[in-house]
């Protein structure tokens, strides 16, 4: 049966993205040396790559592409619709708005040695702000369309504040570079320290999502038929928009703005291992971990400086086009 | 008279449902008519308490607001007008969900699939099939849930002949069984099978008793705009087996 093949696979695939993404970069290492590194071994050149460069570096791109996979699960149970994916609800925008607001106003205000932690305590307060937005703006009937719409106008909306801020750090040079490096994505420099601020939650996160796979299936084939069947359909949906928002804020606090990866990879797994959400759900965390180290390992490999919102923009747009011309 | 299973008392939908009130029993095989508008999907869902109206519903003389969501999918199954599946769940697991309220035990889903002739679709993706298979999907989705109380929203109004009699006579079943079906028609003529049939017109409900009395050309002239005449014509019915 090709379903219970799915997690092998996937793991595999990780593991393989995993130790590869330890052991390439400027300072080439075996799998051998990489391992050694690992248990404390081997010389301190490599173990200082590995340890305090390359693993926080993985864990990170590892979790924020487990926490938008699962997002994006969740976004197109919701809205009934596979085409929908964390970015449409105005999230990844709103805490977009959030972090560049201290990136572009730290400076003025004087706190720009915080922004570690400031960075991303506004880009989650960011997401939640766009999300209560969204949620406030279609609350009456609360229907897809109309939060779909709402979700629209107001990323139109905070994009704008995103521009806004970004022209007026023009004269700025390096906040203006930090801002548009940061609105690209990407894992460069990722230490310790952003580890234990994304990881953890989102870990925790997804292990909260993973009970609701089976009332997901109700839900996405309908509301009312879902509720009619004996589903809270009024809790789940908090729950869910709770626990999306809360997994995107922190892909996007610990690696940037990163496009494309919860739509991609859930679409591929449902195709290839079936809708189910209880498996869908653990398939595309694994699968949006993998999908995203495999990216960061492109822009690694090529050395014109690709960012890594850019690689799954590539690899994404091209795959929303096609999915568009589908016929359903 | 016994605990009515479903009972409504000034149910209001503002713009849609005007004050309506009805008891249905035990046993009891209900159709309801009305003309496009009338109110009836609306009726239907907020009965099933999918819409939130005005009003008091009571389900086996408990008030709906106090039953928990998992007793309401054991107690009542509401198929809507428009079934429609947007992932490519199999035939087979989009009737199991109908033993969600169960925990999923897998009790008359093979049987469901059966009586609405499915058993052959079981494996292929729900998002492959014709309106009228998919409306039997649905319709077997809510006899999984063996649910006292059946609400369908015109579950024939796609469906060929042959399966449009099929799904009356399990509509029957369930009543003789002791369940309550109400079924939303367009068919005035399909109504008289029914134990008791509603008018609904303009949100009122505008008549409520056995078809006969209910049925006459007066009330049809007056509600749908059509002169009613009673002639000898073709009945299909299913062979006797």
């Amino acid at each position: 049966m090709r379903t219970r093949l799915a997690i092998p696979i996937l793991v595999t695939l990780l593991v393989m993205a995993f130790l590869a993404s330890l052991a390439f970069g400027e300072l080439r290492l075996s799998f051998s040396q990489v391992v050694a590194a690992l248990g404390g071994g081997s010389d301190d050149i490599a173990r200082t790559v590995v340890r305090d460069f390359r693993l926080p570096r993985a864990l990170v791109g590892m979790a924020a592409g487990a926490a938008l996979g699962a997002s994006g699960v969740v976004m197109q149970a919701f809205f009934r619709n596979p085409l929908a994916s964390p970015g449409l609800l105005g999230v990844s925008s709103g805490g977009a708005l959030g972090a560049v607001a201290v990136l572009a106003l730290g400076p003025m205000l004087g706190f720009a040695s915080a922004t570690l932690w400031a960075l991303p305590a506004a880009s989650v307060l960011g997401a939640f702000g766009a999300t209560g937005a969204v949620l406030m703006l279609a609350q009456r009937g609360a229907d897809t369309e109309r939060l779909l719409l709402s979700g629209v106008a107001l990323n139109a909306l905070l994009g704008a504040g995103t521009s806004f801020l970004l022209t007026t750090t023009v004269g700025h040079f390096e906040v203006n570079a930090q801002i548009l490096f940061w609105l690209m994505g990407g894992l460069e420099s990722r230490s310790w320290e952003h580890v234990w601020m994304g990881v953890p939650a989102i870990l925790a996160g997804c292990l909260l999502l993973l009970p609701l796979g089976r009332a997901m299936d109700l839900l996405s084939l309908g509301e009312h038929s879902a509720q009619s069947l004996g589903v809270d359909v009024r809790r789940l949906r908090r729950q869910l928009i709770a626990l999306s928002t809360v997994l995107t804020a922190l892909a996007t606090a610990t690696a940037g703005v990163i496009g494309f990866v919860g739509l991609v990879v859930p679409h591929i797994l449902r195709l290839a291992f079936g809708p189910a959400h209880r498996r869908l759900l653990p398939h595309s965390m694994l699968g949006g971990a993998a999908f995203l180290l495999a990216c960061d390992l492109v822009t690694r490999t090529f050395p014109i400086g690709l960012r890594l919102g850019v690689v799954t923009a590539l690899v994404g747009g091209p795959f929303f086009l096609w999915l568009l011309r589908r016929p359903r | 008279m016994s605990t009515p299973a479903l009972h409504a008392a000034g149910l209001s939908v503002p713009g849609r449902l005007d004050a309506v009130s009805l008891d249905l029993g035990p046993g009891e095989l209900v159709a309801m008519v009305g003309p496009n508008g009338a109110g009836k999907s609306t009726l239907i869902q907020a009965l099933a308490g999918l819409l939130p109206a005005h009003g008091a519903i009571h389900w086996n003389g408990q008030s709906l607001s106090h039953i928990p969501a998992a007793e309401r999918g054991r107690r009542l199954a509401w198929v809507g007008q428009e079934a429609h599946f947007e992932f490519a769940f199999p035939v087979r697991e989009v009737v199991a969900q109908g033993r969600y309220a169960w925990g999923d035990d897998p009790t008359g889903v093979a049987e469901a699939l059966a009586e609405l002739d499915l058993t052959f679709l079981a494996d292929r993706p729900a998002t492959r099939l014709s309106g009228g298979e998919r409306h039997r999907v649905a319709l077997a989705r809510a006899l999984a849930t063996q649910a006292p109380i059946q609400l369908w929203d015109e579950p024939v109004a796609q469906l060929d002949v042959r399966h449009a009699l099929e799904v009356m006579r399990l509509a029957r079943r369930r009543a003789d069984g002791g369940g309550t079906v109400l079924v939303s028609l367009h068919d005035l003529r399909a109504a008289y099978r029914f134990d008791r049939v509603l008018v609904l017109d303009r949100g009122r409900l505008v008549g409520n008793g056995g078809p006969h009395e209910v049925l006459t050309a007066d009330l049809i002239r007056q509600v749908f705009r059509v002169e009613a005449t009673f002639v000898e014509s073709l009945v299909p019915e299913l062979p006797q087996d």
